[in-house]
């Protein structure tokens, strides 16, 4: 493993690593949401909660499994470009 | 005498009990209240599970009406509330397509659901303009027709400043839930097979008006 490909290996665990953060920042939702519930109590009747739909971006496991995905297949591309060739 | 006192006693809660059957408000006599709301206000929710997460969705294409005697409300009460498919809402843009198409609950074939009003029983006076109760009607879903009881609430209110902020008229606040299972309508998705829950939890919140 030439200098490069350790360049484009620590790449890929790190872009994998964030990820990850990010979908347990976002609360660890399986899909990816683009909005979300929020409960509203009525003025004229107390008792009846309703429920609205606002626009928020929540990051999902799937977006998380995609990147990941990605920067392995992009970063694999990239590691075998990079090989060493001195051998042949 | 202990007797005759114990026995006036009893008569007295049996005719409260009899005679607490309807709304005791300003209004009076038949009363037809529309839920057709321009604001979307109203709304069914449904909720079920997956072995992954939960899904909780709305429905705010409400229509229906309803229509009692305000002094006597468990025999009087009749009508239907509608729920228009496509303006359910799942939160997921791809999961509301596959919601209405065929393979779920075809919105192009069937857009409408539908609960008629059959019957009401164990009716309690929650306050002097609420009532709670057990609902009997016919729930159509997927054009398919069953029996469902829900447990509802209902608070009438007498018009005033504060209700014409929000609608003309008197208004009548509903609440109802029930459950259903989505094989009995003939729901049977082929796509993701078991992987929802077979029970749906459905409620509704509604306020109507008398006025048109």
């Amino acid at each position: 493993m030439n200098r490069n490909q350790k360049k484009i290996l620590t790449a890929v665990v790190i872009i994998i690593a964030i990820s990850f953060i990010v979908w347990i920042i976002f609360g660890g939702e399986i899909f990816t949401k683009t909005q979300v519930l929020v409960e509203k109590k009525d003025e004229l009747f107390p008792d009846m909660i309703t429920k609205e739909w606002r626009n928020k971006f929540i990051w999902g496991l799937d977006l998380t499994g995609m990147v990941s995905f990605l920067s392995v297949i992009i970063g694999g591309f990239f590691y075998f470009r990079l090989r060493d060739k001195k051998h042949k | 005498m202990k007797r005759i006192i114990l026995s006036g006693y009893i008569f007295l809660f049996i005719s409260f009990v009899i005679s607490a059957q309807g709304f005791k408000v300003k209004a009076g006599g038949n009363q037809t209240f529309y839920f057709e709301d321009k604001g979307g206000r109203n709304q069914a929710t449904f909720f079920s599970t997956t072995p992954l997460e939960d899904i909780n969705g709305t429905a705010n294409g409400i229509g229906g009406s309803v229509t009692f005697d305000v002094a006597n409300f468990a025999k009087s009460l009749k009508g239907t509330i509608t729920i228009q498919v496509a303006s359910m809402n799942s939160g997921i843009e791809l999961r509301n397509r596959h919601l209405q198409s065929p393979n779920w609950l075809d919105a192009a074939k069937y857009p409408e659901i539908s609960f008629q009003i059959k019957s009401v029983t164990e009716l309690k006076q929650i306050a002097d303009n609420r009532l709670g109760f057990k609902i009997l009607g016919d729930f159509t879903l997927h054009g398919v027709t069953k029996e469902v009881t829900a447990d509802a609430d209902v608070t009438y209110l007498d018009e005033s400043e504060q209700t014409q902020k929000r609608a003309p008229g008197d208004l009548l606040g509903v609440r109802a839930k029930f459950s259903i299972n989505l094989s009995e309508y003939g729901v049977d998705n082929a796509v993701i097979g078991n992987k929802v829950s077979e029970k749906i939890e459905v409620g509704v919140n509604l306020v109507g008006s008398n006025k048109k």
